[in-house]
């Protein structure tokens, strides 16, 4: 991989918020770095987009997830701007610079051409999320959450890296194609598998999603949306890539292995959402359901699966986004948890509709239903799937989809209740309020009319 | 055409009536009578003439996958896009006095759902009409949810995800009949008269055929998928209740007769003795649990599956009479069926009970509200002269040309229809008076709904012929079945 202009200016810019915080400690300083580099990398990625100026030798499908993770990162660097300004006791200038370079690592790892890269990208991101995830001192839950990360993180990377190892001594190649192209020897096939583990891992599929629920509940509210969203689409995109390439297709035992996985995935993300009592252990445990349901998509091989794939992936992080940022807006960074139980959402509907209108919008969008853009991009798999005639995985995904509805419905419901509101928080984070103004706007745009992402979508991915 | 007023009206009074209710509590009720006035003027004069479509409307929406908002309207959606907006009136004016909380909100979801309803009657996409579908379901959750009574969660759990996972179905259904279409003729397309005459053979073919009839069963709530109806029917505010039996509960009949029918005449003639004796079930299960109701709001309810059970009945008979009748039955039961309970609400709003065994020889006390109620419940037991009698003789009598024994089954099925209603009556209105109360009778704005009620029930009774001459066209192109 090249250094492509995008990542050098996210590594400028990493260079740069050292070199200002060095010089003056100030949140609101880093923050402006950040959110100026995270624009300047996608001023970057619109130049050579098809139409604009160059190209980089970069797949179409890279450049949209590179701007997927900017446009994701910069929201988030708004939107903590607000949320760590509630907090007297952290400065907050190491979160931006944690979150610029997890978003740097984010943005090789979706760019790899080797695994040398990939392991970079997937190190640098991972350890900075480590920061992200315990950055606030005061809450025990934070440091948990982000030792257990660190733990299972490394875990991870320990079968990455054997994998990693099997392979190049099996085909003496660190390439992504020529491993893929390799004859599938015993060693190549095991070798593939750990690293299949590993994705397993990072995309938190069944079974390797214990982590989950406990990290996500403990991360503040702005990691959690970084945690929920940006690694899966930096591994979603070298999936994406992978498949294209010659000799990726997967053998028929293969295929039963994902496709179990991916049954599993829905099944058990919805089923174990119905218990909590958590608004972000839901929003967990749901995410697993929705890399279940992209698993579909990207079984679903062919055009139609892969805009499908891309399709979902922005729609997902869209209303993650939107989701986190209602209980970040929601929450104050100095008390000792978020305002995160359902509890906490009692009647907000009659003491902040606005915010509650957000949350019910971006709900709706995860739940698949009209008129919020999830309802377009659950379309889109099950015409992949449809299309692909894998009928016993839409099946489960339409069982478990009504499983969904349960615990989506019930915190709307709780929202909607009369009795018991609480007490309208005392922050009024208007940076927050920006962010979650512009991703409902794009939820609900793109739900009502979807054909502009879906024509880029494609513009991209053909 | 203006077809897309029909849509835009309603939602836009909506958002308006959201936040008006800063300004005025009445204000929010204005907004949406006259967003719904605005609405029915567009609408009335779309009938000129009486052949075939009245009104065109499409703009490409997708085209990655060949999905168009194309609306469009008939006879038959013209009479239920009618009687949506009509009935949307009443249900607006019947809680007027109800000072509820967020009044402008409530009203906002009842327009929202009015338009979705709307959307569903005009859509001539599959896939555009699928998205009605699922809209016109969000804002009623919220109505039961928010402003339902005590058991509310439970029902408006219940409503969506029965009516949410049998919606899916019709996803499936409908992107399985547009991809086999596509690998038929090589254009994918969702659009209604390109699938038409196009059925897809075998087991595939009638298995999505079989996903859109249990989707739409379940919102017909015919036997035995109807569980979600009594409670939701129960504990939704008196408004939410008219729409829901009104016009909600047509959308499924609707589903069937406009697109089950016609997209597979094989597969659902293939279908037709089940869905029969599914018809004779549901009107038998229904009259049987309505008798042995003690809440007057969950008698009705039950009385809907069993007037349901007539419309399956209708649409499997396959011949135009029965056609007929089942689009006869739908505006008279949505009539009726409305009218009863703005009376039941009017009976919670002053006795605050539902409870039969509280309620009896109300005729002294309330002599209008217990005339009226006796009126529409003998209104809904078919008694001839009134509207849905009509309906069911001409579905009786179009069925009894197909499946003589379902008919003569379905014909016994009037016989404790009789039952429930005499005997509601005669618990609610006759008797000992077991309570000593001091309530006001119906006041000249509830008055004057039930005399417009009234009239159009008799009207449809003795005069049925402009209806059922709007409505033969659309009939007619649904291909005539021997």
């Amino acid at each position: 991989m090249s250094l492509a202009p995008p990542l050098l200016v996210l590594g400028v810019f990493v260079a740069l918020l050292l070199g200002a915080v060095a010089v003056r400690r100030s949140a609101g300083l880093a923050a402006a770095v950040t959110g100026v580099g995270f624009l300047a990398a996608l001023a970057a990625i619109f130049w050579a987009m098809p139409g604009g100026g160059g190209t980089f030798g970069v797949a179409g499908v890279t450049l949209g997830f590179w701007a997927v993770i900017c446009g994701v990162g910069l929201l988030l660097c708004v939107m903590a701007a607000g949320y760590w300004r509630g907090a007297e006791n952290l400065a907050g200038e190491e979160f931006f610079i944690l979150l610029l370079v997890a978003s740097l690592g984010a943005c090789v790892l979706a760019g790899a051409k080797d695994f040398l890269f990939l392991f970079l990208g997937l190190e640098t991101m991972t350890l900075a999320m480590i920061g992200m995830i315990a950055y606030p001192r005061g809450r025990p839950e934070a440091g948990e959450a982000g030792l257990k990360y660190l733990i299972l993180s490394a875990m991870s990377s320990a079968f990455l890296l054997f994998g990693v190892g099997l392979l190049e001594l099996a085909t003496g190649s660190l390439g992504l194609a020529d491993v893929l192209a390799a004859a599938k020897t015993p060693m190549v096939v095991a070798g593939l598998a750990m690293v299949g583990v590993a994705t397993g891992f990072k995309l938190s599929v069944v079974p390797f999603h214990i982590w989950v629920p406990d990290v996500y509940a403990g991360a503040p509210a702005p990691s959690g949306a970084f945690l929920a969203v940006v690694p899966k689409l930096a591994v979603l995109a070298v999936i994406l890539r992978a498949v294209g390439l010659p000799g990726a297709a997967l053998g028929p035992g293969a295929l039963h292995v994902v496709s179990v996985v991916a049954a599993l995935s829905m099944l058990v993300g919805n089923l174990l959402a119905l218990q909590q009592q958590n608004v972000k252990r839901i929003l967990g445990f749901s995410s697993i359901a929705h890399l279940g349901y992209l698993l579909v998509a990207i079984l679903a091989a062919g055009e139609v699966g892969r805009v499908a794939v891309v399709f979902y992936a922005v729609t997902y992080a869209l209303t993650m986004v939107a989701a986190f940022g209602v209980l970040a807006v929601l929450s104050d960074a100095g008390a000792a948890r978020d305002a995160e139980t359902i509890a906490d959402l009692r009647g907000l509907f009659w003491s902040r509709p606005g915010l509650a209108a957000v949350m019910t919008l971006a709900l709706l969008s995860l739940a698949g239903m009209p008129p919020a853009i999830g309802f377009i991009a659950k379309m889109y798999i099950f015409a992949a799937g449809v299309h692909q005639e894998l009928w016993w995985l839409v099946g489960t995904m339409i069982a478990s989809s009504v499983i969904g509805l349960f615990y989506y419905l019930s915190i709307i419901l709780a929202m909607a209740q009369r009795q018991g509101a609480a007490p309208a928080a005392s922050g009024m984070q208007v940076l927050g309020r920006v962010v979650l103004g512009v991703v409902s706007l794009a939820v609900l745009g793109l739900g009502v009319a979807p054909e502009p992402l879906i024509a880029l979508v494609k513009a991209m991915v053909g | 055409m203006s077809l897309w007023l029909l849509l835009v009206i309603p939602l836009v009074g909506g958002c308006l009536a959201w936040p008006a209710d800063r300004v005025h509590a009445h204000l929010p009720r204005v907004i949406s009578l006259v967003a719904l006035v605005a609405t029915l003027v567009v609408a009335l004069p779309m009938l000129h003439g009486t052949s075939g479509w009245l009104a065109d409307f499409s703009v490409p929406w997708i085209p990655a996958f060949g999905m168009s908002f194309h609306l469009g309207m008939d006879g038959m959606s013209w009479l239920l896009t009618v009687l949506t907006i009509v009935l949307g009136m009443f249900s607006i004016v019947v809680s007027w006095r109800e000072n509820s909380e967020k009044i402008g909100f409530f009203h906002a979801n009842l327009m929202w759902s009015i338009a979705g309803t709307i959307g569903v009657f005009l859509a001539l996409d599959l896939f555009l009409f699928f998205y009605f579908w699922e809209l016109m379901l969000v804002p009623m959750v919220f109505v039961i949810a928010i402003w339902g009574h005590e058991n509310r969660r439970v029902a408006a759990i219940k409503f969506f995800l029965f009516t949410q996972g049998s919606g899916l179905l019709i996803l499936i259904g409908i992107l399985g009949l547009a991809f086999l279409h596509q690998r038929a003729s090589g254009v994918l397309t969702f659009d209604y008269f390109a699938l038409l005459g196009h059925e897809p053979g075998g087991v595939a073919g009638f298995l999505i055929m079989l996903g859109l009839f249990v989707a739409f069963v379940v919102k017909l709530a015919a036997f035995p998928v109807h569980v979600w109806l009594p409670v939701t029917h129960t504990q939704a505010p008196t408004a939410g209740s008219v729409i829901l039996a009104s016009i909600l509960l047509k959308t499924g009949a609707y589903g069937l007769l406009r697109f089950v029918v016609p997209l597979f005449p094989l597969a659902s003639q293939a279908l037709a003795p089940v869905a029969l004796w599914l018809g004779v079930a549901s009107i038998f299960y229904g009259a049987v649990l309505a008798y042995g109701q003690n809440d007057f709001k969950r008698l009705i309810a039950y009385t809907s599956i069993s007037h349901m059970g007539f419309v399956l009945i209708g649409v499997f008979a396959f011949n135009a009479l029965a056609w007929q009748g089942v689009v006869f039955l739908l505006i008279a039961h949505g009539v009726s069926t409305g009218a009863l309970f703005i009376i039941v609400g009017g009976l919670q709003q002053r006795l605050h009970t539902r409870d039969l065994s509280r309620m009896g020889g109300m005729w002294g006390d309330l002599p209008k509200l217990s005339s009226f109620g006796a009126f529409f419940v003998l209104a809904a037991m078919g008694l001839p002269g009134l509207g849905n009698f009509v309906g069911e003789f001409l579905i009786l009598r179009g069925a009894f040309a197909v499946a003589p024994v379902v008919t003569i089954f379905a014909a016994v099925g009037l016989v404790p229809a009789a039952l429930y209603s005499l005997i509601a009556i005669q618990r609610a209105f006759h008797g000992p008076v077991r309570e000593a109360r001091a309530v006001v009778d119906f006041g000249w704005r509830e008055n004057a709904m039930m005399v417009l009620l009234a009239a159009a029930i008799v009207w449809l009774g003795v005069y049925p012929q402009p209806v059922l001459d709007v409505a033969a066209p659309s009939i007619a192109a649904m291909g005539v079945v021997p």
